[in-house]
């Protein structure tokens, strides 16, 4: 990991480390640090892996109570109050559903597909950053890590649109695959300037250097192309109206979830929603500076005559940098669910001429814009 | 060289305007968020049927003359009429009459043209059943009134959108004493009434006048 620049490290509060105080507080009950690490390892996981199962269940709730406002009509109602309780009875009814498995289909594959399809996109959490030390673990490699893993996903895609030996999710599943290599490309590299700007594939190494003045500071300003680019390619990813091919109901029936019932879809309709949110987290911690304040903290803790070190300002940072990170995610959400209703499908031809003609050609012409810059104003582009 | 920068150019020039369109377009979609929805929740609500509503005929037995007026004009010949000849009154005895209104087509010309009167159109378009054999209805249950919406006592009735008092596009908890935009029929044939007795009066003011110079 090449370390960030000193302006920055001199800049970057230590933060709070949860870690470190449950470490030392399992020290002080007469436990090794090794055992005090291996007891905390868990926590962090579960406590994302639950995150991102309560984020399903709000974007699902959202996007139907969205979808009806912008047709409209009431949505959800009577399920909980203002039906928030109705993602949690689909996924019951899912739940308890017979899990059929189709009698011409390859049954290995059939349920390989699905797995697959889940665990790159519940694993590419491990490097979304709510904090400074609020992440399962920092990897150097970060945000590299999550495009190579996104790239697992058009395999169990393929897996299960052949598996199900029929026609639609077949295509389906070729559409998909297609679709999603297609539009890895500009994705990798549009974050491939912003590495170059960060000089860091860390996470929280991107979301540090962008939170020097605030709101001005975001990636935003410095790379607009990249992140339409981004925002694009993440929903051509994760098959999202005006890209949803590999599903398109009006023509493919469901594409390759055709012929799944039960929990096997659920899958499927979960990785599509983690999908979604983790591709929202993302475009604001590379665009928008992650668990940044639009004011930085330094300036109000001084300005408060507090001082940052503090215990109060530490935690109440760490609970804001939390709810900065998700309202950001979820005005991107909303977005997403907005052009879903505004945007008509492409056709499969269009598709692939928007990635490969247009999208292509102005990232690798805005990596090298990019590039120009760091070398002609190193002050501002990262030198 | 030229060519080429007008081509980038036009490429431009294109790309901006899908953005544009694309911004327009969410700008529509995201205006809907705050509009109203137009929901009526169907077995809890339900819309007034307006005063022309075609719904399932009612039939009074006891008017009807078995002319079969009503089977000529109807496009189907549907209604059937089962009479008898009595010989010594030398009159139709009506014994049967039936409609099905699962072929009816609700266009009301049997209404139209019976000369007695005994065929009206209800407000009834809940006809729903599990046996399509269940929807030839026969003289008495033609005869049945259907429960109005406005008394049903488990149903919240909403007015229609032409039935809203002026600039009110909501028919949720709109008092029903306020009246809907325009004149009623009954307004409209008051005002006439009076403009008539007005006219009336003039007239015969003038004439008074036209006799005294007369005299």
């Amino acid at each position: 990991m090449i370390p960030p620049a000193p302006v920055l490290l001199a800049l970057a509060a230590p933060g709070l480390d949860l870690e470190l105080s449950f470490s030392q507080a399992m020290q002080g009950l007469g436990l090794s640090a090794q055992l005090a690490h291996i007891l905390w390892l868990p926590l962090p996981m579960l406590l994302v892996l639950v995150a991102a199962v309560i984020g399903v269940l709000v974007t699902v709730w959202l996007e139907r109570k969205i979808s009806a406002a912008a047709q409209q009509r009431i949505g959800p109602e009577y399920a909980g109050a203002l039906g928030i309780l109705q993602p949690m009875a689909d996924g019951l009814k899912l739940l308890v559903k017979e899990d059929v498995i189709p009698a011409r289909a390859d049954a290995l594959l059939f349920t390989l597909g699905p797995v697959l399809v889940l665990i790159p996109v519940i694993l590419s959490w491990l490097i979304v950053p709510f904090g400074q030390n609020l992440l399962i673990s920092n990897v150097g490699i970060g945000i590299f890590l999550w495009i190579s893993l996104s790239s697992i996903q058009p395999i169990g895609l393929l897996m299960s649109g052949y598996a199900s030996n029929n026609k639609y999710s077949l295509l389906g599943g070729l559409r998909a695959a297609a679709q999603s290599i297609s539009y890895e490309i500009p994705l990798a590299l549009s974050v491939l300037a912003i590495v170059m700007m960060s000089n860091s594939l860390s996470t929280v190494d991107i979301v540090q250097q962008q939170n020097t003045a605030g709101l001005l500071s975001w990636n935003v300003w410095r790379q607009p192309i990249g992140f339409l680019i981004f925002w694009i390619c993440a929903l051509a990813e994760c098959e999202r109206l005006p890209f949803d091919l590999p599903e398109a109901e009006e023509e493919l029936v469901a594409g390759y979830q055709t012929e799944y019932a039960g929990m096997k879809f659920a899958l499927f309709y979960l990785g599509s929603y983690i999908n979604l949110i983790l591709s929202a987290l993302l475009v604001s911690v590379l665009y928008l500076g992650g668990w940044g304040f639009p004011i930085p903290v330094e300036w109000l803790a001084s300005l408060l005559g507090q001082s940052i070190d503090s215990p109060f300002v530490q935690v109440f940072t760490g609970s804001m940098g939390i709810m900065m990170t998700i309202i950001k995610a979820y005005l991107l959400v909303f977005l997403a669910i907005l052009l879903r209703w505004t945007t008509p499908r492409v056709r499969i031809d269009q598709l692939l001429d928007l990635g490969w003609k247009f999208l292509l050609p102005i990232s690798l012409v805005n990596l090298l814009f990019t590039a120009a810059l760091k070398l002609a104003f190193p002050l501002a582009f990262g030198g | 060289m030229t060519s080429f920068l007008k081509k980038v150019a036009d490429y431009t020039r294109e790309a901006v305007d899908a953005a544009n369109y694309l911004a327009k377009g969410l700008s529509v979609t995201f205006d809907h968020m705050r509009r109203r929805p137009v929901t009526v929740q169907y077995p809890y609500e339900k819309l007034i049927p307006s005063e022309r509503y075609r719904g399932r005929i009612h039939y009074e037995f006891d008017k009807c003359i078995a002319c079969e007026v009503c089977v000529r004009v109807c496009p189907i010949n549907l209604p059937v009429v089962d009479w008898v000849m009595n010989k010594e009154t030398k009159k139709k005895e009506l014994r049967n009459y039936s409609i099905d209104f699962g072929v009816c087509i609700f266009c009301g010309n049997c209404v139209e043209y019976c000369p007695t009167n005994c065929l009206s159109m209800t407000e009834e378009y809940e006809l729903s059943t599990f046996d399509r054999h269940s929807l030839n209805f026969d003289n008495v249950a033609l005869g049945r009134l259907p429960t109005s919406v406005t008394t049903d006592p488990s149903v919240h009735p909403l007015r229609e959108l032409a039935y809203l008092p002026k600039g009110v596009m909501d028919p949720h908890d709109i008092p029903s004493s306020q009246s809907r935009a325009g004149k009623l029929p009954s307004e409209i044939i008051q005002q006439i009434n009076q403009e008539s007795a007005l006219d009336k009066t003039t007239k015969n003011l003038s004439n008074i006048s036209a006799a005294e110079k007369d005299n």
